[in-house]
């Protein structure tokens, strides 16, 4: 173990020290790296890790963008304390949400539809108030300042993800050895199993969606300072939904590293063909190369590469004498 | 990484970028022409940003081709004459239609050296661009965008070519005024129906706004929304001749254009004519084919090429020889339009700093483009002052390609317009 964490602690020294070498369009790429894969490590938390697949994150992503931003607009609040009532509103649907679907007991396809309605609900309302800028969305002022999340180079957006992401591996690793961690595991493997040894589930799940969609909603206030731009098209779509469970379902979902390596594994080569291919006159062959990809990547890992690469580099990061079978609690 | 990628091309400068960025010397814009101790470049970057997949990969390809033609023309006149004769190379860029990918792609163009972005067809993406133009400090020439929005920041660094929103209205209501008056008819009622998507919903509500915040001596007695993909629009059409308006004037796309005009022939609704705030159901070959002479006199208010234009003809004959069966429409044409005007400050400027470019974009007065409407003159929010739309009519003509004719402006005119029109019904059709 010891050798994992310093292996990690040299990769993050890497990537706090990568921003003084790189120009504005690289800090851009590893932006969304960061970005997707903090999403991802969200939607982990309540997927990976319960096993209720949400299709309708994005509306916590919407909820954190429009709420900071109307809050910007209207009271001249700082995003940075605007994301926060935006994240507590979001955990307050996701409650209601998670309350409705776990009350009654909804698994499986049913809780992914009942996700995915509540997005399309939040979408569609976000589509007719007047507030928030209907279907033509809000457009936010661009006044840089640390106090206003904007920034001229891409350097503050680059840590400010980078912050976000190391939050949500710390958040993700202290729940998954915790107490809750465990409950939550022991749900995922078989939820009647542990209902039946006295492990309230009930609670459980709804702690792992309470704490999912209030993350969920923090990145969306990000984004809004970042693109400058809110349409329910874009921060409320179904597209933004799928964009968010790819990473970790091809890192590899209930690890902490999984939706990270994902993040990078998606990202790059989806950045390099498009630019590659459309400047050399092939548009869409992207697309083509990008679905053949995820299809290869489902189709030889289809529990993603996390597990995989355990395999491969645990001998070398845990000496194999103390490799047991997981922790005791 | 980067290198192993992109061994792509022999372009010197680009090799050279990628080595100094790989050197960790961030290659920026000014960081280039430093490097060539003031040299006159032999060629200049234009970013060109157009949502080429995606839901609208049609019109993306269109406006690609519209900014080729540009540049390509320039080069083949000697390229900028005033840098001694430097070539104009753009960078092809794809949005996917998406706000985020066209930051992204506006971002990696500007690392490759561009010195000025044209696009992008959708405002959201604009907007994305726009945005990033000001904080990367680069001159950005928006070709296609309507949304008033993108300029009411005050950005410096943002040119429209194209009409905003408001313009349109503007003209519109000129436009009526001038029908009225020539035609010496009273149009007092007017009912408005639009899509309940955002294009649907932005134009109707912009014209009804328009109307009442003028206070043009006209009444809307009607207003109705339909949702996109509507099937039956017989109740709203019902609805249309019980408010027994003058003049109808709707947003549609060729499908609903369609349904409402077959209903309004069955339930015979007498009107004095069709006329559009701007909207591309009325004049796309899909309507004007299928309706036949049902589609006849619908007049329709949109930023167009301006055919009589020796430009036009010009532009249009070679785009045609290089994609056969495609001519230089409103996007395309704005697309290319919007080049010749980079490539023109970029002669005025006499150097690709973007202050300087800037400065010679403030002070365009473009005549010779293909579209309808005077000299693009940028004003200080950045738009086009003389953006402005044509009425365009559908005419009997034997050949159905040729049915679509602009009728005003008078200089732009192919035909004389017909107004008020005759009933459907009395068509024959």
């Amino acid at each position: 173990m010891k050798r994992l964490y310093i292996f990690l602690a040299v990769i993050l020294a890497v990537l706090l020290f990568l921003p003084q070498v790189l120009n504005n369009y690289w800090l851009e790429i590893f932006i969304l790296i960061f970005f997707y894969a903090y999403l991802g490590q969200c939607w982990n938390i309540l997927t990976g890790y319960t096993g209720n697949i949400s299709l309708g994150h994005a509306l916590y992503v919407g909820i954190g963008a429009y709420t900071a931003t109307r809050l910007a607009i209207v009271f001249d609040l700082s995003p940075w304390a605007g994301m926060f009532i935006g994240a507590l509103l979001a955990m307050a649907v996701g409650l209601a949400i998670g309350f409705l679907g776990f009350r009654f007991g909804l698994k499986g396809v049913y809780f992914v539809l009942i996700t995915i309605s509540f997005a399309e609900i939040g979408r569609l309302i976000a589509l007719h108030m007047e507030s928030l800028g209907s279907f033509m969305g809000l457009f936010v002022d661009f006044k840089p300042g640390f106090w206003n999340m904007q920034f001229k180079g891409n350097l503050p957006y680059y840590y400010i993800s980078l912050g976000l992401l190391l939050f949500s591996v710390v958040v993700v690793r202290a729940l998954e050895i915790s107490k809750i961690g465990r409950y939550l595991v022991a749900i995922r493997e078989d939820e009647d199993a542990a209902e039946s040894l006295g492990v309230n589930t009930f609670k459980y799940k709804m702690w792992a969606i309470a704490l999912s969609s209030f993350m969920t909603a923090l990145a969306g206030t990000f984004d809004a300072n970042r693109i400058f731009h809110l349409s329910p098209d874009r921060v409320m779509s179904m597209g933004l939904s799928i964009e968010i469970i790819l990473r970790p379902i091809i890192g590899g979902m209930g690890t902490v590293l999984g939706p990270i390596v994902g993040s990078f594994l998606i990202t790059l080569p989806a950045e390099w063909t498009r630019a590659y291919l459309s400047e050399v006159g092939r548009p869409g062959l992207h697309m083509v190369i990008y679905g053949f990809v995820l299809i290869f990547a489902v189709f030889f890992f289809p529990r993603g590469i996390m597990p995989f690469l355990n395999r491969v580099f645990k001998p070398f990061f845990i000496k194999p004498s103390n490799i047991k079978g997981g922790h005791r609690s | 990484m980067e290198n192993k990628k992109m061994e792509v091309s022999g372009i010197n400068r680009r090799n050279f970028l990628k080595t100094s960025a790989a050197l960790g010397a961030a290659a920026t814009i000014s960081g280039f022409p430093a490097v060539l101790r003031g040299a006159a470049p032999k060629e200049i970057l234009i970013g060109s940003i157009q949502p080429v997949t995606g839901p609208l990969p049609d019109i993306g390809i269109a406006m690609q081709r519209g900014n080729k033609l540009a540049a390509d023309e320039i080069n083949a006149r000697g390229g900028i004459k005033s840098m001694g004769g430097a070539k104009l190379k753009l960078l092809l860029g794809d949005c996917e239609a998406k706000e985020d990918v066209g930051r992204t792609v506006a971002e990696r163009q500007i690392k490759e050296g561009a010195v000025c972005l044209v696009g992008p067809f959708l405002s959201g993406v604009a907007m994305a661009i726009a945005t990033l133009a000001e904080q990367r400090n680069v001159p950005f020439v928006i070709d296609v965008a309507a949304l008033d929005a993108i300029t009411a920041k005050g950005y410096k660094n943002v040119f429209r070519c194209f009409a905003k929103t408001e313009f349109f209205m503007t003209s519109m209501a000129r436009y009526l005024d001038l029908i009225i008056k020539e035609k010496k008819v009273t149009i007092k009622r007017i009912a408005v129906t639009n899509a309940g998507d955002a294009f649907g919903r932005g134009q109707g509500a912009a014209f009804i706004k328009y109307v009442k915040d003028k206070k043009l001596p006209f009444e809307i007695v009607e207003h109705i929304e339909y949702p996109l993909g509507v099937k039956d629009l017989s109740a709203e059409v019902a609805k249309l001749k019980a408010a027994k308006p003058d003049l109808l004037c709707p947003v549609a796309r060729p499908g609903d254009a369609k349904l409402l005009i077959r209903e309004m022939y069955k339930q015979r609704l007498e009107l004095l004519g069709i006329i559009s705030p701007g909207s591309p159901g009325w004049y796309e070959p899909e309507f004007v084919k299928d309706m036949d002479k049902l589609a006849y006199y619908v007049l329709d208010n949109v930023p167009w090429v301006n055919p009589k234009s020796p430009k036009f003809q010009e532009a249009n004959a070679r785009f045609e020889k290089l994609y056969p069966g495609k001519y230089l429409d409103t996007n395309s044409g704005y697309a290319y339009t919007g080049v010749l005007v980079i490539a023109d400050a970029l002669e005025r400027a006499k150097s690709t700093d973007p202050a300087a470019l800037r400065e010679a974009l403030r002070k365009t007065n473009f005549k010779d483009h293909p579209m309808v409407g005077g000299p693009v003159i940028f004003d200080e929010k950045g738009d086009n002052i003389n953006a402005a739309t044509a009425m365009v009519q559908v005419l009997p003509d034997p050949n159905m390609d040729d049915r679509v004719k602009v009728v005003l402006p008078k200089e732009a005119a192919q035909a004389p317009y017909v107004f008020p029109w005759k009933q459907l019904w009395e068509r024959g059709a």
